[in-house]
């Protein structure tokens, strides 16, 4: 009888790569089927939208897995190994992009977003854990870029010159919007977009905080609408240990803070553009009727939960993941006040790029750290900056 | 309750030897003692093959400043001197002496009211180190460079499976306490802390039933007198009983990288090294027998065993009702720092505090994956180090790095690699960089 011969620990925690994938995947769950059934009931002339919606999350999660294999069947992988190996990240990466589509977009942008994500931005990196940036929220944004029209969704822009209703032409491509008519609740502006005043005057915020909150009526991707689904799902995360509670507040709350503070310091200035500071006082008080609409519209609370908190891309440290969160926060909201449209996933992605330098920057400082004696000419590679970390 | 920051709660299996009182361990034939069951330079035999030798005789002398003695654990004869595979794979030196029936014992003579001096010599000449796992010679921990003005007891225990400590604790008690007074007026301190861990509860109330013990609540401390040991109680948390998050947990201080707790004045001893003391001081008896946890699923007949010093393990598991089918990994010490063992033709030494026999349900086999940089690693170090760089360096040959990570100041837990869901070997990392870090010196 032989018996295994390893290093210490003998014993391990049961927790594996797999089981926090799986875990993933279940709390996305809820956000897909009230996404489903929301679409469903959204517009009673299209209950259409509702199959289409489906059909989407359905697409993405076969073309990500199937990437992921015919990837690694390329490369010569016996398919028993495959199997063995396989962790479900990409069925999380196929789920996430489905929700971050629109049941208007084509069928094939799913298919394709999902290849460009799994195969470039994970496997060609080196596969799970390699990779530089979220792989869903890189496929959302190719979705955005490669295909504007046929995505679908956010493509409202107002000329800000005639301030001419709602002009549905992608600002990237050019496209046309083809689809659902102009006053379908469904393919309007998102709320977002009402807020941020980017949908013309066709549209009116006529959606209380509650819809936002259920998402009942809110135009925008199949999974982001229902932030009560959403944050079901991240509660069970945080039950479960994968989530720590703490990085989706600081995300969301930053956010909503800024945005009030944009709001307010524009709200200041009048119709020529000139800054009046006797209106500050009244204006901070109204400013703040921005703050719960900002972080529940949009992509915000989906990004927040799942998308920014991907253990790949975020930092090592405390301080790391503070710094992070709030810069992503921070971006979140100047972006949306700036380019009034992908602004979370825009802001996902440069923090993901930013994280390698957040990390090489803010370290730990060992137990017993004892501050180097002043050695300038010796090593001064060496005095990289330790952060304090939370003591 | 005090601990320290970082750390995971694993599960202690303790129930399986928690109420199982303390056996002896019958005679057997065969003795293997090792000449280095303790850090430093080897012992020196001072007998030779043939002699005949009897229980509690001096075999083997302390050859330098860091060293032991080494004291026959039976009455036989010498029958050989080789080298001998130890529980760390190592080949050592190794007495051979085969039991010949008798009970022959020779002792040192009893010591009442020693002084420190005194009870120094002692401890050195009874061959004492260390018995919480690294073996550092108790004698030479005595005299200290730098001032101490505490003692700090380790009854934490933390290691999953292990109840030796725990038994001690409740069957010897006042020996024990007698042993950890003679540790501190050896140093010569009145600051005597003993951690415990929250799990013995039952010890804990114990000790405090003891005179002269206080219990570390502020009233209590209040009227503390001279004499009075306090015992904290410590929350239950992997490694809570390393000597550093020990003392960050009982006095709140900080042991500078690269420092030995000594910098912050203060001395760790654990529980079997007290009352090893007492037994040297009080009764003359040098340091040939320990107590054992003999345990884990693959055990017929889980047991505390007192064995002596050099028995093969093969014994003890046969006392222990054998092995089950379903044993997969043989462990000597504790789960989480212990030794991987090949087979069960390894004899026990001081250090030796439990061995175990895991089944596949309990030793996780799960291959390594790539890291998912999910952070578990660093938050549960108590060392606050990432091992997650440590470890990627490591695999690709970056010694430099893995060491500005800090893997020199890593004391080998395992709770990063308890913890990590990737399963990465981390602990084996740090010990390769430590390798190459000494060789490129
Ligand atoms: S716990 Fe494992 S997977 Fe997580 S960061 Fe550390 S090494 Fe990587
Ligand atoms: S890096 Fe070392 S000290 Fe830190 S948890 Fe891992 S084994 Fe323990």
């Amino acid at each position: 009888m032989s018996y295994v011969y390893s290093s210490s620990p003998h014993i391990k925690s049961p927790r594996t790569t797999r089981s926090i994938m799986i875990d993933v995947c279940i709390a996305l769950l809820p956000a897909c089927l009230a996404g489903v059934i929301l679409m469903f009931t959204a517009n009673a002339a299209f209950p259409m939208l509702g199959a289409l919606s489906l059909m989407h999350l359905v697409i993405c999660c076969v073309t990500s897995v199937a990437a992921e294999w015919v990837f690694l069947l390329c490369c010569k992988k016996p398919f028993k190994q495959i199997l063995a190996e396989f962790d479900f990240s990409s069925l999380v990466t196929g789920l996430l992009i489905g929700m971050n589509l629109y049941p208007t977009s084509k069928w094939y942008v799913g298919i394709l977003a999902s290849i460009f994500a799994v195969v470039v931005v994970k496997m060609l990196f080196g596969g799970t854990g390699k990779n530089l940036v979220n792989p869903a929220i890189a496929g959302r944004v190719f979705a955005f870029i490669a295909f504007g029209a046929a995505f679908g969704g956010a493509m409202s822009y107002v000329n800000p010159n005639t301030n001419s209703p709602m002009v549905f032409t992608s600002p990237i491509s050019g496209g046309k919007v083809e689809g659902f008519d102009a006053s379908g609740a469904v393919t309007g502006a998102t709320p977002l977009q009402v807020l941020m005043g980017s949908a013309g005057t066709g549209a009116t915020n006529t959606l209380s905080n509650l819809d936002l909150f259920l998402g009942t009526g809110v135009a925008g991707c199949i999974g982001e609408t229902c932030k009560l689904a959403l944050i079901v799902g991240g509660i069970y995360l945080v039950v479960r240990g994968v989530l720590n509670f703490r990085w989706p507040l600081v995300y969301i709350a930053t956010t909503g803070v800024v945005s009030v503070l944009i709001a307010w310091i524009s709200g200041c200035y009048n119709s020529e553009g000139v800054f009046i500071p006797e209106l500050m006082g009244t204006k901070f008080a109204q400013a703040w009727e921005v703050f719960l609409p900002s972080i529940l519209s949009g992509g915000l609370i989906l990004g927040a939960i799942f998308m920014a908190t991907d253990y790949v891309t975020t930092p090592n440290t405390k301080v790391g993941n503070y710094v992070y969160f709030v810069f992503l926060g921070i971006l979140t909201a100047v972006l949306r006040k700036a380019v009034k449209g992908e602004a979370v996933s825009f802001a996902i992605l440069l923090g993901n790029l930013v994280v390698p330098l957040i990390d090489m920057y803010i370290r730990r400082k060992p137990f017993g750290y004892v501050k180097p004696q002043k050695q300038r000419k010796a090593k001064p590679a060496d005095e990289a900056v330790v952060a304090k970390e939370g003591d | 309750m005090k601990t320290f920051k970082g750390g995971f709660h694993v599960p202690d299996h303790k129930d399986l030897t928690a109420s199982a009182a303390i056996e002896q361990m019958p005679l057997v034939t065969d003795y293997y003692v090792s000449l280095s069951q303790h850090i430093g330079k080897p012992a020196q035999p001072v007998v030779n093959v043939g002699d005949q030798v009897v229980e509690g005789q001096l075999i083997a002398q302390a050859s330098s400043a860091i060293s032991a003695n080494v004291h026959s654990p039976v009455c036989g004869d010498v029958v050989e001197v080789v080298k001998r595979k130890n529980a760390q794979g190592v080949l050592v030196d190794t007495i051979h002496i085969r039991s010949n029936g008798r009970q022959d014992r020779q002792t040192l003579p009893a010591l009442t009211d020693p002084t420190p001096q005194q009870i120094v010599e002692r401890v050195a000449e009874a061959g004492i180190v260390g018995m919480g796992g690294a073996g550092f010679p108790t004698a030479v921990k005595l005299q200290p460079k730098d001032p101490v003005d505490s003692l700090v007891i380790n009854a934490a225990e933390c290691e999953p499976y292990l109840n030796c400590d725990n038994r001690l604790l409740l069957e010897r008690t006042e020996q024990f306490l007698q042993g950890v007074r003679l540790l501190a007026k050896a140093i010569g301190v009145s600051n005597v802390y003993i951690g415990i861990e929250e799990n013995k509860q039952q010890a804990y109330e114990k000790l405090l039933q003891q005179p002269h013990v206080i219990a570390d609540t502020k009233e209590a401390l209040a009227s503390k007198q001279q004499d009075d040991i306090v015992v904290v109680q410590l929350k239950a948390k992997y490694p809570q009983g390393a000597e550093k998050t020990l003392i960050k947990a009982c006095l709140n201080r900080e042991v500078p990288v690269g420092g030995l707790p000594a910098a912050v004045g203060c001395i760790v001893d654990n529980v079997g090294t007290a009352y090893a003391v007492y037994d040297a001081v009080v009764n003359g008896v040098p340091l040939y027998k320990r107590l054992m946890t003999v345990s884990g699923g693959g055990i017929n007949d889980p047991k505390n065993l007192e064995v002596a010093v050099g028995t093969p393990i093969s014994a003890i598991v046969e006392l222990c009702g054998g092995l089950k089918e379903d044993t997969v990994k043989l462990v000597s010490g504790g789960p989480m720092m212990g030794f991987s063992l090949m087979n069960t033709d390894v004899a026990t030494t001081k250090t030796d505090s439990g061995f175990l026999a895991l089944t596949d349900k309990e030793a996780s086999s799960v291959l390594p994956t790539p890291c998912i940089n999910c952070g578990r690693c660093a938050s549960v170090c108590p060392m606050r180090l990432m091992p997650m760089y440590i470890d990627f360096y490591t695999t690709v040959g970056d010694t430099e790095n893995a060491v500005k990570y800090g893997a020199l100041n890593c004391f080998e837990c395992g709770t990063c690699a308890y913890v990590c869901p990737a399963k990465r070997p981390i602990v084996q990392s740090v010990r390769l960089t430590k390798i190459k870090a000494k060789e490129k010196k």
